[in-house]
């Protein structure tokens, strides 16, 4: 008998090639490219007209004066604000009763107001469903208390130049730091989950061909179970290396191409608090250990599947298991101490998320070799657990071995 | 268990989901030996194969694979050809050929040599890097055949490897089979086709419904009949008469009788004084079907019968 190791280099490598070598890999490196394309085409065809007809307009029912002094407030407050966040204010010639003519003016759709601003500015009345409190309400008091504040200096006839602060320039601060090493952070987390989400289906069908051609039997008397998923698995981690390289690479030359363009702006000086170089090494570790982790899992789950219909039907729980697991991580990142955080740090499938988050937030490397020590336990121990399920349950065949012997790994002296 | 045999198994027990589907196996495989497992679909010969080679744990019972307890730890010397045939529809029948040899600790690119060679000398050098998926079922059935061999194992595990191949094909793999056991290679192969143990083993075992109803050589199990004896006489009636056993019957002019235990002597002195005027005698030694019949009996026969001609159908 080959080695566990020997054998599964075999499968990995028969897996790698067909699978890199087909069509349906190609489509798999455009994905990214296609998204990322698709959310630019929309953010072009989403100009700022749209932008602007998704603000609330809200309705000033005033005199002149009124209506005047908010345009100003708000105009002064959108130069420090961005703009969107401010509701539209649309000037409306006050009928007798203003109260009716608000109840009008938000039954009126094609006005599409979502608030009624009447009154003066000391005396401002916003008629509108309480929901629109938070967004619209908070916002026209900024721009009521502006009015006034400008209208009160105004009576007093005091005049406020602008002052320009002084800037004392350090090299960091540890609040902006930390926002940074967070920013890192959960980037790295979603980059990782992403990449896990898009190759999850490829996982929980990898053993499909092999039950559908029925060379399952001809590996099975061949090699032993663990080594055909350990190599399945490890040729779906190269397979996702080579899609990472191809598109870390666009990036890289995006970013290179964004610097020439921009006259070569200076690299970011804030990075994760390990440093770029072993935070990069980190997040391979950790994108490796998260993969056949979770490859395992599926590879297992999916080997039970018998057709393409109920691997469908396993998607679903198993995109919410890596939603989930997504959460907890990106929940606990920055985090120093808590259940949660530990609970993040131990369960073997959020492990390598909060672990990788872990690392962009602080300094301490052991914890990665410790944390990394269990993943690949718990990796071995699923692989073990899925290649026995499925020895009984698809094969109809208990094992002769023992789920802890230690002759698991070693190569045997002869034939 | 002796160690002396390729394979050896005692007592193999297996059910699914609480229904028995082989009951007791006992082999003996002496090396260098072609063993067939005969018997009808259902009788258990896929179970017992997958289970001499560790694909499935039987529930109770022991076997040795090349002195080996743990079949997977003779893997590399060990060829298999499944009864369900299993290869990449995408592979080149060359990179097939040398995959199986490489899960079986043949390095690829001796296997890629192998797989060359065993084409060429097949007459299929020109599909060397055809894929899989444009040959036809015969030709697909061939290229995993040569996977099997392709790392020259000491033990060749066949099952029912006559099913689905034309004549022709046939033919060749009963030559290739000899082949292998020519060169010290033990080969054995199950069939629900007679005619092929027939011509190629000198061992059997006769399965039907889960259990082993023989096991040795074939001339042994072909000894378990008397050889038969048919004659025909010029005369209808006369002495000699007296001379034929009990179980003699005449049918179209010909009497059908075993042939006497004390031999062919006796019976032809009496037919002469007894004034039969013999016009013809023939004795044949019955043949591995006529075994079968009498080992695993009538329904079991029938059900061969119908394997067989549902496999000519497939």
């Amino acid at each position: 008998m080959m080695g566990l190791f020997e054998a599964a280099w075999v499968i990995a490598r028969r897996d790698f090639i067909a699978t890199v070598y087909s069509r349906s890999f190609i489509l798999f490196l455009l994905i990214p490219f296609v998204v990322f394309g698709a959310a630019l085409f929309t953010s072009v065809l989403t100009d700022d007209e749209q932008r602007k007809e998704m603000q609330p307009d809200v309705a000033v029912v005033a005199d002149s004066a009124t209506v005047q002094a908010l345009n100003q407030a708000r105009t002064r407050l959108a130069a420090s604000l961005p703009d969107r966040i401010l509701p539209d204010l649309r000037a409306v010639a006050p009928a007798e009763n203003v109260p009716v003519q608000a109840q009008r003016l938000l039954a009126d759709e094609s006005g599409g107001y979502s608030a009624v601003l009447s009154g003066t500015i000391d005396r401002p009345v916003l008629t509108g469903p309480t929901k629109i409190d938070e967004v619209i309400g908070e916002r026209i008091q900024l721009i009521v208390d502006d009015a006034r504040r400008a209208a009160a200096l105004s009576n007093a006839n005091v005049n406020l130049p602008a002052v320009q602060v002084e800037r004392v320039v350090t090299a960091q601060a540890a609040g902006n730091l930390q926002m940074i090493r967070r920013g890192i952070a959960r980037g790295t987390q979603m980059i990782v989950f992403t990449v896990s989400v898009l190759l999850a289906t490829l996982l929980l069908s990898n053993l499909a061909e092999e039950k559908t051609n029925k060379v399952i039997e001809v590996l099975a008397a061949a090699v032993p179970l663990d080594a055909v998923f350990l190599g399945k698995i490890i040729a779906m981690l190269g397979t996702s290396f080579v899609g990472l390289a191809l598109w870390g690479g666009m990036f890289t030359l995006g970013y290179l191409f964004v610097q020439v363009v921009q006259d070569w702006m200076t690299m970011p000086e804030v990075g994760p608090a390990v440093g770029w170089p072993a935070f990069i090494a980190l997040v391979l570790l950790y994108y490796g250990a998260n993969y056949m982790l979770l490859g395992s899992l599926f590879l297992g789950v999916g080997a039970q599947a018998s057709n393409i219909r109920e691997i469908q039907t396993l998607s679903m729980p198993v995109t919410m298991l890596q939603v989930a697991v997504f959460l907890v991580a990106a929940t606990v990142v920055g985090r120093e101490g808590g259940w949660l955080t530990w609970f993040a740090f131990l369960f073997p499938f959020s492990s390598p998320l909060a672990m990788a988050a872990y690392g962009a937030t602080n300094a301490t490397l052991w914890p990665h070799l410790l944390a990394l020590l269990w993943q690949g336990i718990w990796v071995v121990l699923i692989i073990r657990l899925s290649a026995r399920m499925f020895r009984r349950t698809v094969l109809k065949s208990g094992s002769a071995e023992r789920f802890f012997s230690l002759n698991f790994w070693r190569k045997p002296a002869s034939e | 268990m002796a160690a002396d045999l390729a394979i050896e198994a005692k007592g193999l027990f297996k059910s699914f989901d609480g229904k028995p589907a082989v009951r007791g196996i006992d082999i003996a495989v002496p090396p260098g030996a072609i063993y067939g497992i005969l018997g009808p679909n259902g009788a258990g010969k896929t179970t017992t194969l997958r289970m001499l080679l560790g694909i499935i744990e039987p529930d109770q019972g022991r076997r040795t694979l090349l002195g080996h307890e743990r079949p997977l730890e003779a893997a590399k010397i060990v060829g298999y050809l499944p009864e369900e045939r299993g290869l990449y529809p995408a592979m080149t029948t060359r990179e097939a050929i040398a995959f199986m040899g490489a899960l079986r600790g043949l390095p690829l690119e001796i296997g890629r040599k192998r797989a060359d060679i065993l084409l060429r000398e097949n007459g299929l050098g020109d599909y060397v890097d055809k894929p899989i998926k444009t040959l036809s079922k015969g030709m697909a059935q061939t290229i995993q055949l040569f996977g099997t061999i392709v790392h020259k194992p000491k033990l060749v595990v066949l099952d029912e490897p006559f099913s689905g191949l034309d004549a022709i094909n046939q033919g060749r793999l009963e030559h290739m089979i000899r082949d292998e056991a020519a060169s010290g290679t033990t080969v054995i192969f199950s069939t629900h086709v007679i005619h092929h143990a027939e011509r190629l083993c000198e061992r059997v075992a006769i399965i039907a419904a889960g259990q082993i109803r023989f096991e040795g050589l074939v001339s042994e199990a072909r000894d378990r009949l008397r050889p038969q004896v048919r004659l025909k006489t010029r005369n209808a009636d006369g002495p000699w008469r007296r001379s034929l056993p009990g179980d003699a019957a005449l049918r179209d002019g010909h009497w059908d009788f075993e042939l006497p235990k004390e031999g062919v002597e006796p019976l032809l002195k009496a037919l002469i004084d007894g004034g039969a005027g013999i016009e013809e005698l023939s004795i044949e030694r019955p043949g591995l079907h006529d075994a079968f019949v009498a080992i695993a009996g009538e329904a079991a026969a029938r059900e061969m019968e119908a394997s067989e001609k549902m496999g000519e159908a497939a």
